[in-house]
């Protein structure tokens, strides 16, 4: 409001002021608006505690990769339970496996060459279904939401395929048809009409070794906590438990995480509170430029209502010390 | 200036259209694009892009979007100039730069809906609101440059009423103007920023060197900055092939401004890289860090230094070279932001991009140019004979020298 008012005063012919100084003015105030749409403050980002405690009634996994044995059972019943086809080339199971549009899950298998004696170990990969998801937060026609139950779900017939949620995604789970004409995206959903039934994920059901332990996300961090403390050779360290601000799946292992392929350096905080601290500024920018200019136009008509009756003097705005040239100054 | 100036009596001239052998060519690319587009809608993404879930981006998010936006920036930022801030002098340049821009958008958004793996349902926001999610950038991006193309479009009308006569929409036109003006510098400060927004999700998967909650602000400014040395080419290019003067000393004015705020956005950059202690990273070595001095060196400070020095910038040559520097190092800004910036995060995939992307990419520019010099040649774009720009509010007669060979093809 301050810049407005400056800009009418200063740039008013009849405060007897220059153009030189309206210009000046014009320029400081459209730098205000500028400024406005700048990052202000922090955002009311909530901690990784609070949101723990929001979503600790959330239905989560946690995947033990000390128990895993690389059978693939949840992989099959995965595929069944999602009507997911088997392809020549795009392995769930083994060393090359990787998540693809019909692969919602995949394990895969990691050697060590050194350390523990060349262990081998089994990593499930799905997704992980964060308590402030990436994916959902840049899907702009809400084909991904988090839904109040707490799964990442997908509404197909919304979806555009901008695959900015592909881009988004820390954990680099959303996957694209790209063998198909009119494609879309497909990741695991956390088998949610199984949920509905009141019955596990597919995945946890079919584990015969008890490495994929379905339950509410409090209850499993507690467990998680507990085997970690109960046996040295496990990692100080729950992955998902503060990962992109906390996610529904977690890990916990004996081997370190970044060891076996996990992403390192995700923030703490939830991803979509980066964005939120500059898009929550976007109204404000808004009235605040649209105010700033609608005074400039007003001003420049009026300057140019004077500048036709004095007739001529309009060529005279040019820049300091340069006489105005560029030949013929139309009038 | 009133009596020449209000007599908005459309022209009865001929359309023309010179053919050259460079026109030639470019006639038989946008061929190609055509071809290859139609062969993307029938065959999908995966058959004529080599994108992958590692790479769900590429060459026509970078090209089309991200840098054609850019480039386009100088129409926005010559409006403000002009109709905002008084600049009187470079209204010569409005018109040219105001197609240009048009131009670009809709070849983003050209570009936009063939990258688009459900194309056909681009028109579902507009009408399903109860879908619109305004936290996602992406949403806001899709108002602003689509607005922003209306826009556009609607500024553009006055040119197509002096030529082609439909006095009521002249007359609606004038009505709205106003509006339209103001809507023209909010949309493109929006979505000019909020190109840079879309990364800043991707925290941890952005390279340092390029990732940063400035990236908004960074993107408006090299935006704006990049514009005059757009329309600098623009107009060098336009006068030599239809033997005009070109505006030469309104277009020093314009790079004169442009080399303060590349001042401007390099004091942010730098400043932003030391604030967050990642500086160094530029200068270990690294493929990302070389890339960065190069994008920041050869595409920012030496074409400042040319657009700052008096000497410098009175050479056509150096204003040429500076000029194509800038834009150069825009696209490569976008394509370290794209590419360099998430190659670590993309677990060792590698992306290049398929021929056909290319064919787009290359085929959208050459669709541009095309009707480019079509409109110059046949609307009073930069400073023809009957200028009648009364049309737009508070105008004067562009300052222009006229053509010295006036084009005379003959048409149809």
């Amino acid at each position: 409001m301050d810049a407005i008012t400056s800009a009418r005063q200063s740039g008013d012919p009849r405060t007897g002021r220059t153009r030189r100084d309206f210009l000046k003015t014009a320029a400081f105030t459209a730098g205000t608006a500028v400024a406005t749409t700048l990052p202000a403050g922090p955002a009311r980002a909530a901690t990784p505690a609070e949101l723990a405690e929001e979503h600790a009634g959330d239905p989560g996994m946690l995947i033990d990769l000390t128990r895993c044995i690389g059978c693939g059972l949840c992989v099959t019943a995965c595929k069944l339970q999602n009507d997911l086809e088997w392809r020549r080339g795009q392995p769930a199971l083994g060393p090359e496996a990787e998540l693809a549009s019909a692969n919602w899950t995949v394990v895969t298998t990691i050697e060590r060459s050194r350390g523990t004696g060349g262990a081998v170990r089994y990593v499930k990969q799905q997704c992980f279904h964060c308590l402030e998801p990436a994916c959902a937060s840049v899907c702009w026609v809400r084909a991904l939401e988090k839904s109040t139950d707490g799964p990442v779900t997908y509404t197909a017939d919304r979806c555009i395929g901008c695959r900015y949620c592909i881009m988004a995604c820390p954990f680099d789970i959303p996957t694209f048809q790209w063998e198909e004409v009119l494609p879309l995206v497909s990741k695991c959903s956390l088998c949610f009409e199984r949920l509905s039934r009141g019955e596990a994920t597919a995945c946890a059901a079919a584990c015969p070794v008890g490495a994929i332990q379905f339950g509410t996300r409090g209850g499993l961090l507690e467990t998680a906590w507990e085997r970690i403390e109960g046996d040295p050779r496990y990692v100080r360290h729950v992955f998902g438990e503060t990962e992109a601000g906390g996610t529904s799946v977690m890990y916990v292992s004996d081997v370190p995480f970044e060891e076996l392929g996990f992403p390192t350096g995700i923030p703490q905080r939830p991803l979509p509170d980066y964005t939120w601290q500059i898009t929550r500024t976007l109204p404000v920018a808004i009235v605040g430029l649209g105010a700033v200019l609608t005074a400039l136009l007003h001003v420049r008509k009026r300057l140019a209502g004077e500048h036709a009756a004095g007739e001529g003097a309009s060529a005279g705005v040019g820049s300091p010390g340069e006489p105005a040239a560029d030949g013929g100054e139309g009038s | 200036m009133s009596a020449r100036a209000t007599a908005a009596v459309p022209m009865r001239r001929p359309w023309t259209f010179r053919m050259t052998w460079v026109r030639v060519v470019l006639l038989a690319v946008v061929g190609l694009f055509v071809g290859v587009t139609l062969y993307r809608f029938l065959f999908g993404l995966g058959a004529s892009t080599n994108l992958s879930d590692r790479w769900p981006w590429g060459m026509w998010v970078w090209w089309d979007v991200l840098t054609g936006v850019a480039l386009a920036g100088g129409g926005y930022s010559t409006a403000l100039l002009v109709h905002f801030l008084g600049r009187e002098r470079w209204r010569a340049l409005e018109r040219a730069a105001l197609l240009t821009s048009l131009l670009g958008y809709l070849m983003v958004c050209t570009g936009l809906l063939i990258d688009l793996g459900r194309w056909y349902r681009a028109w579902h926001p507009v009408v399903f609101w109860t879908h619109w999610n305004p936290h996602s950038v992406m949403w806001e991006l899709f108002w602003c440059v689509g607005g922003y193309t209306l826009v556009q479009i609607v500024e553009f009308l006055p040119i197509l009423t002096e030529r082609v006569h439909l006095p009521r929409l002249a007359r609606v036109v004038r009505r709205i103007y106003a509006p339209v003006l103001v809507f023209g510098i909010i949309l493109p400060f929006l979505h000019q920023s909020a190109l840079g927004s879309l990364f800043v999700i991707a925290r941890g998967a952005v390279d340092p060197l390029w990732w940063s909650m400035m990236l908004p602000l960074l993107f408006l400014l090299s935006s704006f900055f990049v514009g005059p040395a757009m329309e600098t080419m623009e107009n060098l290019a336009s006068a030599r092939v239809h033997g005009w003067r070109p505006p030469i000393r309104a277009l020093t004015e314009m790079v004169r401004l442009a080399g303060w705020i590349m001042l401007a956005y390099l004091a942010l950059r730098f400043g932003d890289l030391a604030w967050r202690g990642v500086l160094t990273n530029a200068f270990d070595g690294s493929v990302a860090g070389n890339l960065f001095l190069v994008e920041v060196g050869v595409g920012v400070v030496v074409p400042m230094v040319v657009f700052l020095t008096p000497r410098f910038r009175g050479s056509r040559a150096l204003l040429v070279t500076a000029s194509a520097l800038t834009a150069v190092g825009v696209a490569l800004n976008r394509a370290n932001v794209v590419f360099t910036a998430m190659a670590a995060s993309a677990g060792g995939a590698s992306y290049v991009p398929h021929w056909m992307e290319i064919a787009v990419a290359l085929g959208d520019i050459a669709v541009a140019v095309l009707v480019y010099l079509f409109i110059v040649e046949n609307f009073a774009i930069v400073g023809s004979e009957e200028e009648t720009v009364s049309e737009m509010p508070g105008a004067r007669p562009i300052a222009v020298p006229r053509p010295r060979g006036a084009v005379t093809a003959p048409g149809s």
